[in-house]
């Protein structure tokens, strides 16, 4: 048996990794364009700044392609050929046969509908190319670690559209401009602010994330992004990029700023354009492959997972989940069906965590637009600075969104699976609690209710509990 | 401040001295020379006039050269104190267990034995314990001791030490306690992220730290041996006090002083530790067994790598992390950073009862 797998990032991977454990003999291609080996992409802020190497963010150890026996070409795929198999590849190569075909290649930056976007100077953080783009301005080049191996290995087979072609080189930015208000943003915001560079947010909405975030929330980690120097532009819409041979300026709905970097980061789409009139179906609102439930797509020898596959949401809607973990599961659930099994995928819980500057943060279930919604709010000051959010539908809890502490999700969904109470949960929640060592633990007063949610003020109501 | 968790970026490998630069080459080659006056000025090998620890310790009216390195370790654990605390100083864990590595060294590692040696002319480091300091289960070393310490020296090896390391872990001494891994967490801190974290360096590992376990524990029955029937096997006797002093040159001198410390800039600060400590690798036995883990919060890991990175004993965490895997390392010393670095939370160190498991849903 012949199986190609397009990208080699966590979901193609571990489902590499799933069909090998069962089948030593069989013939298993990874086709990358990116990078020689499986990295963490959700690490390449570490790199940038200098606190991991190209070497630390690859989680296996360099020999795994070949202990593994998987065979790895460095290039671009442009097409798949459904009826004679064989994926075509960039740079006139040979195309590549395949019994059975996975689809893994995950998501390219969202580019920026302005004007300019494409002027050196703007890009973003998303691939290997942008870290070294980014390593390139900020510090002159790669850390004395050195660089990825073979970083150049793909460039016969690809060209200057692809997310992959190494960005225009820029110096050093006297100021910069973030554009997005998520987590790659203020991922890109803390990486300049470690460099020293002066950095303007350009966030279109009112506060900082809100899509996870409510305002008093938003209000604390944008407090904290201001005590390190980054001007935060609220409210602001961007109108253009401005400059002749580079970015010089940033045009907002706020007047013209000076910038000669900019790090654009309004999301990620699904990187399926290259299938485009293979015949495999899209989702045309999100751009995913459409896939059912064993992650196959319209073809029945081609399956997708992770980034670039459209699956099923607990909520019924279909999109892509572009997270690490489910990227992980999908790509496990893809290797038991290369393999011929029925596995299904199914969505659990959402849940999340990150760090927002040096502010923790765990979430779990749903803290939104919740029917008859109802919301706890307690904010720790003292010791430790945190906030607990538990959100309620009507008397069962739904959601949590917890910053400035340690929280183990899985128990928290499991309160949410059980539908609790927002009595039990306050009572049980030292069970969630993952603070380190000697940390004092959270102590809810009390008397503690959950008040109706009140959504008109809800922007600029003073920090405390609701 | 949130008591936890990492505050702002580090630039480890852009600075050329924590990279294996030409200047990291230069800061070694000072170590490495300093510790060879240190063990060695007195063999013989060097002529007089190349002496330099003994006449500059009289110089500062300290009576030998140890009372000199014993005061320069104080102050290169300070200085180590205050560039770790400035990076890694808002979590608790850090700053207390720093506090406890300063106060343990200042106070018991060198102003107990200085005092001591005014009044009784024999000088006692209370923080250091068998086999680590292999001579204290010696009788012939008991012997020369007041009573009350040697029993403490007996005692704190062969009782304190497993209650406490089956409870707590091997972290109570080998990150709290000891002098070793006190200096090796402030003064060699710069250099963690160089520990080999590779399949390789944990084999050798294995072999070389009990491999020096062995020898400890045969040296001291031998050394016991001869304590008491030397006397009628002149031949035993002699052999054996050649052995002693091979040990001490090889282990006490060069493994630990020589390479330990001297190879922090180009190997990370933990090579004595992980590869040649006996008093770690019984401790690491010991936390194989007890109560000691890190615990992993399920399906949250990305993959990063930090606490691989950081990790001083070359533990690849992250391989236990992306599976789902709580567990126990023998080598693990319990510094805490591969909790600290983790931009997810997901890593605790914990003395949990075995069989405690966390809760796993979906």
């Amino acid at each position: 048996m012949n199986i190609v797998i397009i990208g080699n990032g966590v979901a193609g991977i571990e489902a590499a990794r799933t069909v090998r454990r069962a089948q030593p003999a069989w013939s298993i291609t990874l086709v990358s364009e990116e990078s020689d080996h499986f990295i963490s992409r959700t690490a390449l802020m570490w790199v940038v700044s200098g606190q991991l190497s190209h070497r630390c963010i690859e989680p296996h150890e360099r020999d795994l392609y070949r202990r593994e026996g998987f065979t790895r070409v460095r290039a671009r795929a442009v097409g798949v050929d459904l009826a004679a198999r064989r994926v075509l590849l960039g740079g006139g190569l040979d195309p590549l046969p395949y019994d059975r075909l996975l689809v893994a290649s995950g998501s390219r930056p969202r580019p920026g509908p302005w004007p300019g976007s494409d002027l050196p100077g703007v890009g973003s953080l998303v691939t290997l190319q942008d870290c070294e783009w980014l390593e390139g301005a900020l510090h002159g080049g790669a850390s004395h670690a050195g660089r990825p191996p073979n970083p150049d290995a793909h460039h016969g087979s690809s060209g200057p559209t692809s997310p992959y072609w190494p960005k225009p080189a820029v110096g050093r930015p006297r100021q910069a401009a973030v554009v997005g208000g998520g987590l790659i943003g203020i991922e890109a915001v803390e990486v300049l602010v470690a460099a020293k560079v002066p950095v303007r947010f350009y966030i279109r909405e009112d506060w900082f994330w809100p899509m996870a975030l409510d305002a008093r929330e938003s209000a604390w980690i944008a407090e904290r992004m201001r005590e390190h120097g980054v001007e935060m532009r609220l409210g602001e819409e961007l109108v253009a990029f401005e400059g002749g041979e580079r970015l010089e300026g940033v045009r907002s709905s706020g007047g013209t700023e000076p910038a000669d970097l900019a790090v654009v980061a309004i999301g990620v789409q699904p990187n399926t354009e290259w299938l485009k009139g293979s015949g495999l179906e899209r989702d045309e609102r999100s751009g995913g492959l459409r896939v059912d439930e064993h992650l196959r797509t319209s073809d029945p020898h081609v399956f997708a997972a992770g980034d670039c596959a459209a699956v099923r949401w607990a909520d019924g809607s279909v999109r892509p989940e572009q997270l690490w973990y489910t990227a992980r599961d999908q790509g496990r659930v893809a290797g038991r069906n290369l393999l011929g099994e029925d596995a299904v995928y199914a969505r659990g819980p959402w849940y999340n965590s990150a760090k927002l500057m040096d502010i923790e943060y765990t979430t779990a279930g749903l803290v939104g637009d919740v029917p008859d919604e109802r919301t706890f709010f307690h904010e720790e000051t003292g010791a430790v600075h945190s906030t607990t959010r538990v959100v309620l539908s009507g008397d069962r809890v739904v959601g949590f969104n917890m910053l400035g502490r340690r929280w183990d999700h899985s128990v928290l969904v499991r309160f949410i699976e059980e539908e609790r109470s927002l009595d039990h949960v306050l009572d049980h929640l030292h069970e969630a609690a993952f603070d380190t060592e000697f940390v004092p633990p959270l102590v809810i007063p009390a008397g503690g209710t959950a008040g109706r949610r009140n959504d008109d003020n809800d922007d600029d109501r003073p920090r405390g509990r609701a | 401040m949130d008591r936890q968790g990492q505050n702002g970026l580090l630039s480890t490998f852009r600075e050329g001295w924590r990279s294996r630069q030409a200047s990291a080459w230069l800061i070694a080659g000072l170590l490495i020379g300093f510790y060879l006056w240190l063990y060695f000025e007195d063999r013989g090998w060097f002529p007089e006039s190349m002496k330099l620890m003994d006449p500059a310790a009289q110089a500062v009216g300290l009576r030998n050269r140890w009372f000199l390195y014993g005061f320069l370790y104080c102050l290169a654990m300070v200085g180590g104190a205050v560039y770790y605390l400035r990076r890694h100083g808002n979590s608790r864990y850090n700053q207390i267990r720093i506090a406890v590595n300063l106060l343990v060294q200042t106070l018991l590692a060198f102003t107990l034995p200085f005092v001591m040696y005014v009044f009784t002319n024999q000088d006692f480091y209370a923080s250091y314990l068998w086999p680590l300091k292999i001579e204290y289960l010696y009788p012939q070393t008991l012997e020369h001791y007041p009573v009350y310490i040697a029993i403490y020296c007996v005692l704190a090896a062969l009782v304190a030490t497993p209650i406490l390391a089956l409870t707590l872990g091997k972290r109570w001494y080998c990150s709290w306690v000891c002098g070793c891994g006190g200096l090796a967490n402030t003064f060699g801190d710069p250099w963690r992220h160089l520990t080999s974290s590779s399949t390789r360096s944990w084999r050798f590992e294995k072999v070389t730290v009990h491999t020096v376990l062995v020898l400890a524990v045969s040296l001291t029955v031998l050394v016991a041996v001869d304590f008491f029937w030397g006397a009628s096997l002149p031949r035993y006797h002699s052999v054996v006090g050649e052995l002693r002093s091979l040990y001490g040159l090889f282990v006490g001198a060069i493994l630990a002083g020589v390479v330990g410390v001297g190879l922090y800039p180009l190997f990370g600060p933990r090579v004595w530790c992980r590869n040649f400590c006996p008093m770690a690798a019984l401790l690491g036995l010991t936390q194989k067994l007890g109560r000691f883990r890190i615990a992993v919060k399920p399906d949250m890991c990305i993959s990063c790598g930090n606490c691989t990175t950081y990790c001083e004993m070359g533990i690849d965490v992250r391989a236990y992390a992306q599976e789902n895997e709580s567990f126990t390392r023998a080598a693990c010393v319990g510094c805490g950073m591969c909790a600290h670095v983790c931009p997810r939370g997901v890593l605790k160190l914990e003395n949990a009862p075995k069989g405690k498991s966390l809760p796993v849903v979906g």
